[in-house]
């Protein structure tokens, strides 16, 4: 497994978070460099390349947005965010920014394995347009644009295909709202939510056996939505 | 504006009756003497005395008793020297006509005193009854009047009705000096007053029933035990104690004022010793919920990890997983309360602010079962949304903890596996959530009582916990101006009914509504 030789940037200023991560990371054989300030992880960047990011938003000398923000200029690499209840608002801001997917704390180390599987996955595994997404029963032929649930053909609009395809193309990761508006219905509707939930609504009772205990197409209430994938899932589960 | 006072007439008070009555009293044997003069042969003498006794009667009856005596008086003479021979002559030589005029002096005395003594009491009870209505005019105003400040504008306008002096009523300040009121002044209020002299008669209690400086008196409203405030006021035109009973109906009018001063000050004092115990109580119970609910956890996470420190060689490493599992469990309860505590504390402050957008119940409920799914294990959830269920414009994250705080509790007081109903159905005006459960149900009359602070029905258990959940609920939904309540549902278990304003979401300005297929 690939995954194994992967280098994890650790942004963090508390250093016992920093020393609990950093022993359950490199448990998983992941290796760690660590940064205890926004400056000097940007520096590390730079310097050793790592293949993600994990950033605490509660940075003594820079906030997260600015980071995050700073960060992208530099490279693509994927950043997960780490967050206190009480910073719901820079979360959401930092995920706009460019971060790719989230954790509040505290969370488990068995959350933590899952997300930056499927941060790296996504990395390593730029899908093929020709390629078919499968997840449990779900069955997404991107290049045909077919939906499939138990081999049975779905028939869904251009609009929730592309909502669809949005979420694969980030399978296992949230998608903010702000994202998803823009990215179908373009910039002057990031603050449409209410066509979003719209159009997720039916997508759901399209794809799903009971829309009101998704399976696939996750809420993340007051962030955005995630596909939930097959691995992730039983991850999350341990 | 300023009213004329209706300060009452005492221009016929008997002990001081004015020159029209000596007026009278003069005038009266006079005209007696012109009427009879003509008719001297006609009548006899007895005759003549009785029309002088009319005369002095008639005095007696209009006018006072002293006016009385001097018509009686010159009437003597003037019979003497007209009628009574020999005439014109003050001599009288005929006994019958002496007898005469003693007589009719002595019953003008009577007559004069027995009317005056009428007149009296006719004006006393008529002076009775004014000050009586006043008395219950008064009263009627402050029993109306709700605060100091309308007790004040009552007592300055009725003192100026009534006795036609400006007056003010002064207060202490929290530091229990003598202020004069900060409110606008009414027209007959008193504006020159010397604190300094209030402030001596508030400090003297029961020594001074008044002062009197510069031409202002300062009387103490007391209680029974305290002066409460002090009344300036400017002197009245006529003193006190120029006529019986004023005096003492001014005190009147004084001790009604300070009654309802002493009663609006036993009611406050009554609402914040109320407020207090409830204070009391919130901090009592948060204080015990805390050490409570936060020490148990920390209990467990401090003796697990201290076994894992301990015994990490000798135990195996299943009792290590399990040590950690614990810690791990019980940092994230603490982790969930805390939640709690501050959202209630931010909700209550009103510090909160609610980031409300246009959502769908379907998705939050979803979420709320899925933060859920550890706890609900093997438990059916039936959930009940109907498709066509519009949107609500909430504050989704407080939304959602509200649901799972239900979802909580309906795990928490009904019996494993059993399960739990969710269901939504959108009302004229409002969207209704339901989630109901399949257990004991809330004790009878408990229902309002499990959406307070710190309640909790099983304090004591551990599963227990700290009384937050419902009361954050209702506090999240009250805060979207819904409503929640709980019902028992006979037979079957608890339901709590959330109500959601409705409102109308903006349409979409997009004609591709998911017709068209790929």
């Amino acid at each position: 497994m690939n995954e194994t030789a992967a280098l994890i940037l650790l942004i963090e200023d508390d250093e016992q978070t920093r020393r609990f991560l950093k022993g359950s990371l490199s448990h998983k054989g992941w290796r760690i460099i660590e940064a205890d300030n926004g400056k000097a992880g940007l520096a590390m960047i730079k310097n050793h390349n790592p293949d993600l990011v994990i950033l605490d938003l509660g940075l003594p000398d820079m906030d997260g947005i600015s980071v995050t923000k700073r960060l992208r200029q530099l490279s693509e690499i994927p950043v997960l965010i780490l967050s206190a209840r009480s910073q719901e608002q820079n979360k959401i801001m930092a995920l706009d920014a460019g971060a790719d997917d989230y954790l509040t704390k505290p969370f488990g180390s068995g959350e933590l394995h899952a997300r930056l599987q499927a941060l790296l996955r996504r990395t390593r595994r730029t899908m093929p347009v020709s390629e078919v997404f499968v997840t449990g029963l779900l069955k997404v032929d991107l290049a045909q644009r077919k939906v499939f649930i138990a081999d049975n053909e779905v028939r869904i609009t251009p609009i929730e295909f592309r909502l669809l395809s949005i979420l694969i193309r980030q399978a296992g990761l949230v998608v903010t709202h702000r994202q998803m508006l823009k990215e179908v219905w373009g910039a002057e509707h990031i603050n449409d939510q209410h066509y979003l939930r719209i159009y997720m609504g039916q997508l759901r009772h399209k794809l799903e056996i009971n829309p009101a205990r998704p399976r696939y197409l996750m809420t993340d209430v007051g962030v955005g939505y995630r596909l939930a994938i097959d691995d992730v899932v039983t991850e999350l589960a341990q | 504006m300023l009213t004329q006072p209706n300060i009452p007439e005492r221009a016929t008070i008997p002990s001081a009756c004015g020159v029209r009555g000596y007026a009278w009293g003069v005038a009266a044997p006079f005209i007696c003497t012109l009427s009879v003069w003509p008719l001297r042969h006609l009548l006899g003498q007895p005759s003549i005395l009785m029309i002088y006794l009319l005369g002095v009667f008639l005095v007696a009856n209009h006018f006072c008793r002293s006016a009385a005596i001097l018509a009686s008086l010159l009437s003597a003479p003037l019979f003497a020297y007209y009628f009574a021979r020999p005439i014109f002559s003050f001599a009288i030589s005929d006994l019958e006509n002496m007898v005469g005029l003693a007589v009719m002096i002595i019953v003008a005395n009577l007559t004069s005193n027995l009317q005056d003594k009428v007149r009296q009491q006719a004006e006393l009870a008529q002076q009775r009854e004014s000050w009586a209505n006043a008395l219950y005019r008064l009263s009627q105003a402050l029993a109306a009047a709700s605060d100091q400040q309308a007790v004040s504008r009552v007592a300055v306008q009725h003192i100026y009705d009534q006795f036609g002096a400006s007056s003010v009523l002064l207060f202490a300040d929290a530091y229990g000096r003598m202020v004069y009121p900060d409110a606008e002044p009414l027209a007959c209020s008193l504006a020159e007053v010397r604190l300094s002299d209030a402030q001596a008669v508030f400090q003297s209690v029961k020594v001074t029933r008044q002062a009197e400086k510069m031409g202002v008196f300062y009387y103490p409203l007391e209680s029974s035990h305290a002066v409460l405030a002090v009344l300036a006021m400017q002197a009245l035109s006529r003193p006190l104690d120029s006529e019986p009973h004023l005096g003492s109906f001014f005190d009147t009018f004084l001790s009604l004022i300070a009654q309802t001063l002493e009663r609006l000050q036993l009611a406050e004092q009554a609402k914040s010793a109320t407020l207090q115990a409830e204070t009391e109580a919130m901090r009592n119970a948060l204080l015990s919920a805390i050490s409570h609910d936060l020490r148990t956890p920390l209990t467990r996470i401090s003796g697990a990890a201290g076994a894992l420190i301990d015994s990490s060689h000798d135990c195996s490493y299943e009792d290590n997983l399990d040590f950690g599992k614990v810690i791990f469990d019980e940092a994230q309860r603490m982790s969930d309360l805390t939640g709690k505590i501050l959202n209630m504390a931010r909700l209550s402050s009103g510090e909160i602010i609610l980031h409300q957008d246009w959502n769908a119940l379907e998705e939050i409920v979803g979420s709320a079962l899925t933060r859920l799914d550890k706890n609900l294990l093997d438990r059916p959830v039936r959930t009940q949304l109907p498709t066509n269920l519009p949107l609500v414009w909430i504050d989704a994250v407080l939304m959602e903890q509200a649901l799972v705080n239900l979802i909580e509790n309906a795990i928490k007081y009904t019996p494993a596996g059993s399960p739990i109903d969710i269901s939504a159905e959108k009302l004229t005006t409002s969207v209704q959530l339901v989630v109901s459960d399949y257990g004991s149900g809330i004790p009878k009359g408990m229902e309002e009582k499990i959406f307070e602070k710190f309640y909790s029905l099983e304090t004591e258990t551990q599963e227990g916990g700290v009384g937050l959940g419902l009361a954050l609920c209702r506090a999240i939904i009250e805060a979207h101006g819904g409503s929640i309540q709980a019902v028992n549902i006979a037979d079957r278990g608890a339901a709590f009914f959330m109500d959601l304003p409705l409102r109308d979401p903006p349409l979409l300005n997009l004609d591709e509504l998911g017709m068209t297929t790929v």
